[in-house]
């Protein structure tokens, strides 16, 4: 299990001023501690391509922001991605919840050998925006690393230090609902 | 309504230390004006996010006011970001919309809702409680000092005659000094100034007093 109050340390750790995104039921427990806590200023957007430009700027203007959305949204943030926070080269986490994770494992899909056509795309009893997240990510040239576990919080520093390493975007993806 | 030079030499003569993000068919007109370090164009970069941008620069500065100058075709891109704006209580951020009816780069080709879009309605339905309309230089000229006063988020639309700018494009070959960068070298550059200026910027904020 994965705890919003350890994300929230580890967020603080590295100085983040602001988390731009949208609440999902995985994110919630998150964005309502950020929200009780106030120390980082969270700034909920109308659509997840807003997400990408409005950290960018962030980033400019000297902050240091995250972005927090649902896999769903990301796959609909392409121009803003590749036009903001990609082709600025800026060191931006961020944090993509993984809708259709679970229906995905338990049918024993492995997203890296996994074939996809419209058959399986259209396979009621699968999410397919879990099916093409990670090869998105790929595909849009992000590195990307799963964030599941409470051991596992260290991630957040390691993808953070790799995005400014790179000076580029890079993802953790969190596959369950965070308590 | 206005030409290009009517709207924006005013305001960049009145202009003092707040950041101007232009887009599409501002970019080059804005830097015949100014070639100030605090411009930024949104140009080689993500369509209908100008105002984004520009208002997540003003949440990183909030001592700093920030300008954006956005089309009309780039903002109907991404209405919700009026809706956002004001959720995010960026009191320093004041968004222009250049209404020519047309998405001028491209060809001039007609915005949909050219000719009855009301900008302001849909701001002030966003919940804009200062938005200013201005089809008329004189009263805008007249005007302009009180828009860029007091407190933010502030909406303005200005009707302005159809133009000829064509496809944007960087490079050192380029005549605007802020499109000779990279958007990567720019965007870099421009955190350096904003980050070195609010070290000394402090109680000198134009918002001090609001």
């Amino acid at each position: 299990m994965l705890q919003a109050k350890r994300i929230l340390t580890e967020l603080k750790k590295l100085d983040v001023s602001h988390v731009v995104g949208i609440p999902d039921n995985s994110s919630a427990a998150l964005f309502d501690l950020l929200h009780r806590d106030g120390e980082i200023q969270l700034v909920k957007v109308t659509q997840e391509s807003e997400a990408f430009a409005i950290a960018a700027g962030v980033w400019i203007g000297g902050k240091t922001p995250v972005v927090l959305i649902q896999n769903t949204g990301f796959l609909g943030t392409g121009d803003s991605f590749r036009g903001t926070v990609m082709r600025m080269r800026i060191p931006l986490l961020c944090f993509i919840t993984y809708r259709g994770y679970t229906k995905m494992v338990a049918r024993r899909l492995d997203p890296d050998s996994t074939t996809l056509d419209a058959e399986l795309l259209s396979d009621s009893g699968l999410d397919s925006a879990a099916l093409i997240t990670e090869s998105t990510l790929k595909a849009w040239g992000v590195p990307y690393y799963s964030l599941d576990q409470d051991d596992e919080v260290s991630k957040v520093s390691l993808a953070f230090a790799q995005a400014k390493a790179l000076s580029q975007p890079v993802a953790l993806l969190i596959p369950r609902e965070v308590a | 309504m206005l030409t290009k030079d009517q709207l924006l030499q005013p305001l960049a003569r009145i202009r003092k230390d707040e950041v101007v993000v232009t887009t599409m068919g501002i970019v080059r007109p804005w830097a015949k004006f100014s070639q100030s370090a605090l411009d930024f164009a949104s140009a080689d970069s993500a369509m209908g996010h100008a105002a984004d941008l520009a208002l997540g620069i003003a949440l990183a500065q909030p001592q700093r006011k920030v300008i954006c100058l956005n089309g009309d075709g780039s903002m109907l891109m991404t209405l919700g970001s009026l809706v956002t704006a004001v959720e995010s209580g960026a009191r320093n951020f004041i968004l222009f919309v250049v209404q020519n009816d047309t998405y001028e780069v491209t060809g001039n080709q007609s915005i949909p809702g050219a000719g009855h879009l009301d900008f302001v309605a849909i701001a002030r339905g966003a919940g804009f409680k200062r938005t200013y309309f201005f089809d008329d230089p004189k009263h805008y000229k007249a005007c302009l000092k009180e828009v860029l006063s007091g407190p933010g988020p502030v909406f303005v639309a200005a009707r302005v005659q159809k133009g000829t700018e064509g496809p944007l494009s960087r490079g050192p070959k380029v005549k605007e000094s802020y499109l000779k960068p990279s958007l990567a070298e720019s965007t870099h550059e421009m955190r350096k100034v904003l980050t070195e200026a609010a070290t000394k910027y402090g109680a000198n904020s134009n918002l001090a007093g609001q």
